[in-house]
């Protein structure tokens, strides 16, 4: 225990350590959240369209107030929902008509409105509706009728059926996804859903490309680093030698890469218990993307992509701590670990489907937003929901880099 | 105590670095002597048990070194040639890292570590960070290492290598005092250091241990071998050419050789007492 605290301690010593830990909190709270929050995503649209306001807090406070009447998802809602957005699009034609500009209040309320969100599900569940000689020109909602938007849960239903047979998922596998779907309750609760869309699709998803450059400079030098300081020959002259430092360095990279996901994990959240509050967190994640099968609401699904991030972290740094040990170079290891996570996410959608299953594995290169999709593995002659297996393959991964990191380490460090 | 290494050879290639080192070692100091490439790193690795012998071993009372594995590393303080040390680290935290290396339980670690500081003259610049020390002061940070489990075998390679002279003589009498009951094997091309402290010698040239024995027995060899001739500095520049010198010194207009030879090198040649640096000399002359 008091190897692991001075060895934890040396690590965070370095001015490496600390710049990194630095910039990562800086790239992930203060730009991919603070910066989004107030200005880059929620802030309001400045007039003439030319970019966002300062203004993102009170804004949001707008949008979840447009959406909070709404309450529960049904046709009727929705049907309210579109006729609201026809008539501020009918308001915004009639400024341009009246005033020769757009009126920038409008402008805010149609910002404000979800629309986004709501012309994703139009498009979804009632494909026959949209026009093809209006794309591009206005969104569905402003041309779609209204009474026709009715059968809402069966037509999600048709929905991810359809999707399933046009994704070639057949038979068992079709059965099993679709089992799982039934567990999804209706109606859906009705609240302001693109913060919810940002933080689970952008936000904690994209957590893990950023931990990973940071995880790699910080835990390469971790055994490396030793042949950089020359002090192989004290370190085996001692009575524990390298077989219980070779185990201190590898709690101390798991302590560091805890606690640097959990410094932008809280950083996260209190940023968006701030900004977005709770509001929202039991809308099921369908509310989101209509055709995903996960019975999950909101909540349930940003603690699973934390905790993918987290486990897809530790995996990495077990990588990360293998190249490490294997080299005397902390650069070399550096730029192999770096090669282990941007590597495979380079060639990702670039490779045949079966080898990006494999890469989906990878610690940091899948995606926690996985959760959202209907992917299996076929394994032992059953189906696996892929987030199911996605979640905990990287961490078994990066456990089983450890063993061939301390032999490996104990066979170089002999001289 | 005894250490006896019984033919121990260690070859690189072609090379031979240790070539069937036989010695044995009892409480006490020993001094390895030898130019650059001798062999001295190389078999006090060995002696470490951190290098791996091409042949012959090394036993500590009749044990095999290499199959006693922490029961020997327990024994051991090692000072290598170029001390490694944690730029980030104190000299305190670093000394207490090794401590917590070498097992020393955490609540002897400080109060050692505290000892030591003072031992080597460090104790002001105890928090301050590795990386800001002089030469000096990081080799007795190694020292402080070297000394912190109070190892029954301390090994020191070049331990006084950017000492002041100040810090020499406190290493030197810090060393003496601790080789009571215990093997300190210490290599230096200081000679003066040996010749105060060792209690034997052991000279080592190509790989080979040439000579064992105390600094007077040592020095007997060389007796009769040392001469000062004074000559002219056009002289002493042929002097300097055809025979081994070890000492030049200028007298006014004239130039004092102290030359290591057999037989007497000129007439005017006077025979003078002989050190263990004059022996060193003229060993790796022949």
């Amino acid at each position: 225990m008091e190897l692991f605290k001075l060895e934890h301690k040396k690590l965070w010593r370095k001015n490496s350590t600390r710049i990194c830990v630095l910039l990562c909190l800086l790239y992930c709270v203060g730009l991919g959240s603070f910066l989004v929050y107030q200005w880059m995503t929620y802030g309001s649209i400045k007039e003439k369209l030319s970019g966002h306001n300062f203004d993102g807090y009170e804004n949001i406070r707008n949008c979840q107030e447009y959406s909070r009447k709404y309450a529960v998802l049904t046709d009727e809602t929705l049907q309210e929902w579109v006729r609201d957005f026809k008539d501020l699009y009918a308001q915004l034609d009639e400024d341009r008509k009246t005033l020769g500009f757009e009126n920038i209040e409008t402008v805010h309320k149609i910002g404000n409105s979800d629309m986004h969100t709501v012309n994703g599900w139009l498009r979804t569940l009632y494909p026959e509706l949209e026009r093809s000689d209006m794309l591009g020109i206005t969104v569905m909602s402003d041309y779609v009728e209204t009474e026709k938007l009715t059968g809402l849960y069966e037509r999600r239903k048709k929905a991810v059926d359809t999707f399933l047979t046009v994704s070639g998922q057949t038979g068992a596998e079709r059965d099993y996804l679709l089992q799982i779907n039934e567990k999804v309750q209706e109606p859906f609760s009705w609240k302001w859903t693109e913060g919810w869309s940002n933080i689970l699709g952008n936000t904690v998803s994209g957590l893990g490309a950023v931990m990973a450059l940071f995880l790699a400079v910080t835990l390469s030098a971790l055994f490396a680093g030793e042949w950089h300081d020359n002090t192989s020959p004290l370190l085996l002259t001692t009575k524990n030698g390298w077989r219980r430092l070779a185990a201190a360095k590898i709690q101390t990279g798991i302590a560091f890469t805890l606690e640097l996901f959990t410094m932008i994990a809280v950083g996260t959240v209190v940023l968006q218990l701030v900004f977005l509050g709770t509001e929202g967190w039991d809308m099921p994640i369908q509310m989101v993307k209509m055709i995903a099968i996960a019975p999950m609401n909101m909540l349930q699904a940003e603690i699973y992509e934390f905790a993918f991030t987290l486990l897809g972290a530790l995996g990495y740094a077990g990588i990360v701590m293998l190249f490490s040990a294997l080299s005397k170079n902390h650069v070399l290891a550096l730029l192999m670990s770096l090669a282990a996570a941007y590597g495979p996410m380079a060639i990702h959608n670039r490779v045949p489907v079966f080898m990006e299953k494999i890469f989906d594995l990878l610690p940091l290169v899948g995606s926690g937003a996985d959760v959202f999709r209907t992917n299996t593995f076929h394994l032992f002659g059953r189906y696996i929901w892929s987030p199911y297996l996605l979640i905990w393959a990287p961490c078994l991964i990066g456990v089983l880099c450890l063993f061939p990191a301390v032999r490996g380490w104990a066979r170089r460090m002999r001289v | 105590m005894e250490l006896s290494v019984d033919r121990l050879t260690k070859q690189y290639g072609r090379k031979i670095a240790v070539d069937c080192v036989s010695m044995v070692l009892k409480p006490g100091v020993y001094g390895l002597l030898g130019e650059n490439g001798a062999g001295k790193t190389t078999l006090m690795r060995m002696l470490c048990a951190i290098l791996e012998s091409t042949a012959g071993e090394v036993f500590l009372d009749g044990r095999e070194i290499t199959s006693m594995g922490a029961d020997y590393r327990d024994l051991l303080g090692y000072l290598p040639q170029d001390f490694g040390y944690y730029p980030n680290y104190t000299a305190k935290e670093f000394l207490l890292y090794m401590a917590a290396l070498k097992g020393i339980p955490r609540s002897m670690a400080g109060k050692r570590t505290k000892e030591l500081l003072e031992v080597v003259g460090l104790e002001e610049a105890a928090s301050k960070k590795v990386k800001t020390f002089s030469g000096g002061m990081k080799q007795r940070v190694g020292i402080a290492q070297a000394l912190l489990n109070q190892p029954k075998i301390l090994i020191l390679d070049e331990p006084t290598a950017g000492l002041d002279p100040k810090e020499r003589v406190r290493f030197r009498n810090l060393i003496s005092d601790y080789a009571a009951d215990r093997i300190v094997i210490l290599s230096t091309h200081i000679v003066s250091d040996i010749e105060a402290i060792a209690d034997e010698v052991l000279l080592m040239k190509k790989g080979k241990l040439v000579s064992q024995g105390t600094v007077s027995e040592l020095t007997k060899q060389a007796e009769g071998r040392v001469w000062e001739l004074t000559v002219t500095p056009e002289e002493a520049k042929i002097w300097q050419e055809k025979a081994a010198v070890a000492n030049l010194r200028h007298e006014g207009e004239q130039v004092v050789l102290r030359i290591l030879s057999d037989n007497k090198p000129a007439e005017e040649a006077v025979s003078c007492g002989a050190t263990l640096e004059d022996l060193y000399l003229y060993s790796m002359h022949e």
